[in-house]
């Protein structure tokens, strides 16, 4: 056991855990300000992510188009559809009492996602190889996968990104607010629709950049987006509902879990280890997840 | 309509389903099989309907008991422990159902009495992704993803199947009308209104919580006992899927929750339009679904019954 804990080993399962956490981080904040200001967890947010690492297979495949490239474009509909989605199922069902009404579109829209993909894609899983995939980084002797790089260096770009956008520009700092207090927000004369509208569209364009991020590094299938969606729960659990870089953190926490966990006690256990962290999350550090409800009640 | 008619109705319909076997050639029709299927989702959505129509506490870990009763009635048949039949033995299926609901009591406890609303439905999410985790890597107990192989010789006819599957039905069905008309009932619908407010009318939140909870789990286990004797061959791919715990959402939402005819109808109107979609085009049956759940959560987001108690309104 000892040889194989040699310092290196140890590096580069750190440094795998860090660079798949971001992934974990950007969809985690795209459910963190879906839930801000709409009070759901948008399960579909796994399966859009999913979606959109289609797209960016297909645009590879067919049209030869660079995964890199193809992140403008992939950035652009994710927001146009997030808009969409938004002002098609949830524009009537977030004025009602019941947030369940929400939550059962939301989960709707998995099933129906994952299953058209299924239809359209297979069930088997896909992944994009390019010229550089295998390409890997030796800085002191330590290996830094080129595309993981990409995606993290995506990762806190889009995350900074976000922050800007919250703070610096007037919806922005209406989101802000309306996740603070709609109510409040409201008879400030901020339009709900528009804020709602704006988080999802942001959450979605998240989902897209997390889904170029994925389809570039890992393989994937249709339902791998529920398990994501799972990720990103517990990534925000660890972070702490209401911050950008907290999400951010608690997937890169999460993914550095897994990626001990599965090198230490083996492959599939890792699974049941992050549910298992989330189950204590939720239960004994609940200003992780339940600080707003708490507020609330 | 009077309580003598109304029984009488139910009876008459009962029989009716009882008798379909005897009229239809039950080896060869797809009838039989999708009415064992509409049975099947009866008893589950009455389990779902129980823990979060009534009481409202969103469960989402219910495959993890469909799954574990499959699990307990196959390992109980393959290692031999109970000495009796198996094939549709009564003390296998009760058995199959007294796992998960003690299951539920341990984890129902902590998780109820911390979690609540959406957190508590995350929480669930979480504890039926361990379950299933714990079931893939079992090992040669569990048989790990390639699951269970249950003796197949021994099936005759599925007759027997969708008698079972009607009686459990009924008796899922009962177990919640009678509870919903106790004193139990009460105490469960105040729970969902106004938790802290039943707390302060003296009912004992957590207990009440957990027990519609753990008969839940028990319904959700004798349905998934029967489901796994019907397919033999129990892996997590078929019984921990999170079908099961979807479906019965499903039913009960388009039927209507928190009552006793809607997850009935949800059931119908689901277990119909998937057979159809089965026949008519395969594969595309989930998609429609999904579909079936916005539009309906879009639309009539009361359910069915919905339609129906607003049409009397308007009488």
């Amino acid at each position: 056991m000892l040889e194989i804990l040699n310092l290196n080993v140890i590096i580069q399962l750190l440094i795998n855990g860090i660079l798949f956490g971001t992934m974990y981080g950007i969809a985690a904040i795209g459910l963190s300000l879906i839930f801000g200001t709409m009070r759901i967890i948008f399960l579909a947010q796994g399966s859009m992510i999913i979606l959109f690492a289609y797209v960016c297979y297909w645009l590879f495949e067919l049209l030869g188009l660079d995964p890199y490239i193809s992140l403008i474009l992939i950035v652009l509909i994710s927001l146009w559809l997030g808009a969409g989605i938004y002002r098609a199922l949830f524009k009537g069902a977030v004025a009602q009492e019941d947030k369940n009404i929400s939550l059962l579109i939301a989960i709707g829209l998995m099933f129906l996602l994952e299953n058209l993909m299924t239809v359209f894609w297979t069930a088997n899983p896909r992944s994009i190889s390019t010229s550089y995939t295998s390409y890997v980084f030796r800085p002191m002797g330590i290996g830094i996968p080129f595309n993981r790089l990409m995606g993290f260096i995506m990762a806190v770009l889009s995350t900074t990104g976000v922050v800007l956008f919250l703070k610096k520009t007037f919806i922005g700092i209406a989101v802000r607010a309306a996740a603070e207090d709609m109510e409040a927000a409201t008879l400030l004369g901020i339009n709900p629709h528009r804020v709602n509208g704006t988080a999802f569209a942001i959450g979605t364009g998240l989902a897209g950049i997390a889904g170029v991020e994925l389809a570039t590094i890992y393989p994937f299938d249709p339902f791998f987006g529920f398990i994501f969606v799972l990720k990103a729960m517990i990534a925000l659990a660890i972070g702490g509902i209401g911050s950008v870089f907290g999400a951010l953190l608690g997937g890169i926490i999460l993914g550095l879990l897994e990626s001990l966990a599965s090198f230490f006690i083996g492959g599939g256990w890792s699974d049941a280890v992050s549910y298992a962290v989330f189950l204590l999350i939720l239960m004994l550090r609940p200003e992780g997840l339940l600080v707003r409800s708490v507020k609330k009640a | 309509m009077k309580s003598y008619k109304r029984i009488i109705l139910t009876a008459f319909v009962i029989l009716a389903f009882a008798l379909v076997p005897f009229i239809v050639d039950a080896e060869k029709s797809y009838l039989v099989y999708s009415l064992f299927l509409f049975f099947c989702y009866i008893i589950i959505s009455q389990a779902w309907n129980l823990v979060a129509g009534y009481t409202g506490q969103i469960s989402l870990g219910q495959h993890a008991f469909f799954g574990l009763g499959a699990y307990t009635t196959a390992l109980i048949w393959l290692h031999d422990i109970t000495k009796t039949g198996y094939y549709f033995d009564p003390i296998t299926m009760l058995l199959s159902g007294l796992v998960p609901a003690i299951l539920a009591v341990i984890i129902g406890i902590p998780l109820l009495s911390r979690l609540r609303g959406d957190y508590f439905a995350l929480g669930t999410l979480g504890m039926g992704e361990i379950i299933k985790v714990v079931f893939v890597k079992g090992g040669s107990i569990t048989g790990a993803s390639d699951g269970l192989h249950l003796p197949s010789a021994i099936y005759s006819s599925i007759k027997p199947y969708y008698w079972t599957g009607l009686f459990l039905a009924i008796f899922a069905t009962m177990v919640v009308y009678f509870m919903i008309r106790s004193h139990t009932g009460l105490a469960l619908r105040a729970i969902r209104e106004d938790e802290t407010s039943a707390a302060a009318h003296g009912i004992h939140v957590l207990k009440y919580k957990v027990l519609a909870f753990s008969v839940g789990a028990f319904l959700a286990g004798l349905c998934g006992s029967l489901y796994g004797i019907y397919l033999f061959h129990i892996n997590p791919d078929s019984v921990l899927k999170l079908d099961w715990t979807l479906y019965p959402i499903l039913m009960c939402v388009i039927g209507g929750t928190g009552t006793i005819i809607g997850p009935l109808l949800g059931a119908f109107f689901i277990s119909t339009v998937f057979s159809l979609a089965d026949i008519y085009f395969v594969q595309m049956h989930p998609v429609m679904a999904g579909f079936l759940i916005i539009l309906v959560m879009k639309f009539m987001p009361n359910g069915l019954i919905g339609l129906i108690q607003r049409k009397e309104i308007f009488k």
